[in-house]
């Protein structure tokens, strides 16, 4: 598997070159998790196959605007897939009102943009400790405590099937949801200079 | 100075692409504003980064590369040209309207009561929100109420307390069903508060009711 500089170089091949075979590597390996996350997250398989497919075309048009200073590549392409989702979820609620398709997932995230762009230069710099930070406290919280982090991506639904398989009331996964974020960010909090 | 922040789970539903749309219009309002909320909510992109990364894979249709490829061989969707800017009701000097609000429609300014007025903030994506703003003359108090459901607020000016805390520019609130307060405002301005409720304000008196029923928040 590519190490993380090479992540990087392959994105900067796509940009820079259009290289194909370099997109088929990043596909390879992202296409395949974006897919689970999306059928984790609720979305069934057949729409999360189309979103999957629908998020590595935005890898390649925006290849040139991927900042390894800014975030990771994973992060990145979380990020792409999230938004896209968001805007599919409006699509499909207003399927019968005047809103016009593809209106872009950028235009619709307003909250990621709004936070990206209001970012001082020295905000942007430091992604490297954060993300280092931040993998170091989940692999220092307990691994039942990720999982339930983990629900915290995933939509209601999936927090009621759970409570269901876990034969929990729904509130008590909403409070241990809380727990496992609330340790997250004091291990977090401890790491910073 | 802000001293009111959202919480980490708001933030991680925002990071985690799970709020509403009202929702997230006015936590996008004291984000834009807030350096430390930024922080969080890259932090919590992060962890999603790291959950995606560690999700086991699954089988991808055999013919997804080649239709990705085909995809991106199509040219791209066309760029539209900027809107103008939308009409905007007027601020006080030195007031500026969040971004977050860019694509909204926000009506004009409506009489509510004495030295109080409200607007109406119509997302285009989700024309069903209950997204609002409020507008207080200074030593004003708006009617004593609980909510429905959530009531998120941001403070674009002025101040007030709301015998739980004072709330500044910048600041964020969030209420559930279980507050039952009346912001009070402070002297030295009047106050302007961008907020969204998840169901409806519940007033206490039979006029800040009527006026409440009468302007559908």
């Amino acid at each position: 598997m590519p190490t993380g500089d090479e992540w990087v170089e392959l994105v900067r091949s796509v940009a820079v070159a259009g290289d194909r075979s370099a997109f088929a590597v990043l596909f390879k390996h992202f296409a395949p998790r974006v897919k689970a996350h999306l059928m984790r997250a609720g979305v069934d398989p057949e729409l999360a196959e189309d979103l999957a497919q629908e998020t590595m075309v935005n890898v390649w048009r925006k290849a040139a605007s991927f900042d390894a200073a800014r975030a990771q590549l994973s992060t990145w392409i979380f990020t792409i897939a999230r938004n896209l989702r968001i805007d599919q979820l409006r699509r499909q609620r207003d399927a019968n009102a005047a809103h016009e398709a593809n209106e872009g997932a950028d235009n619709v995230d307003l909250l990621a943009q709004v936070a990206h762009d209001a970012a001082r230069p020295d905000e942007q710099l430091d992604a490297a400790r954060r993300e280092g930070a931040v993998r170091e406290a989940l692999r220092q919280l307990a691994p039942e405590q990720v999982q339930i982090l983990r629900l915290a991506f995933y939509d209601e639904q999936s927090h009621a099937r759970i409570a269901s398989d876990l034969n929990v009331p729904l509130g008590t996964v909403k409070s241990r949801i809380r727990l496992a974020v609330g340790h997250l960010r004091r291990l977090l909090q401890g790491m910073e200079p | 100075m802000i001293a009111h922040h959202p919480s980490d789970e708001l933030l991680l539903g925002a990071a985690a692409g799970a709020l509403d749309a009202g929702a997230a219009i006015v936590l996008g309002a004291h984000v834009e504003g807030c350096a430390h909320c930024r922080a969080t909510l890259r932090q919590f992109e992060a962890v999603g980064g790291a959950m995606l990364e560690s999700t086991e894979p699954v089988l991808m249709a055999p013919d997804a590369l080649a239709k990705t490829l085909a995809a991106i061989d199509a040219p791209p969707p066309p760029v539209r040209p900027t809107a103008p800017p939308l009409p905007r009701p007027e601020l006080p000097p030195g007031v500026t309207w969040p971004r977050s609000l860019a694509v909204c429609d926000v009506s004009r300014w409506h009489w509510m009561g004495p030295g109080m007025r409200w607007s109406r903030v119509t997302l285009p994506h989700a024309p069903d929100a209950n997204v609002f703003l409020l507008r207080i003359g200074a030593g004003k108090a708006l009617a004593t109420h609980t909510h429905s459901g959530l009531e998120l607020t941001h403070v674009m000016c002025g101040s007030f307390h709301d015998g739980r805390s004072r709330f500044g520019a910048g600041d964020f609130d969030a209420a559930d069903g279980d507050v039952r307060h009346q912001p009070v405002l402070e002297a030295g301005g009047e106050c302007i508060c961008l907020a969204t409720v998840q169901g409806r304000l519940v007033f206490d008196g039979a006029i800040a009711r009527w006026i409440g029923a009468r302007v559908g928040i």
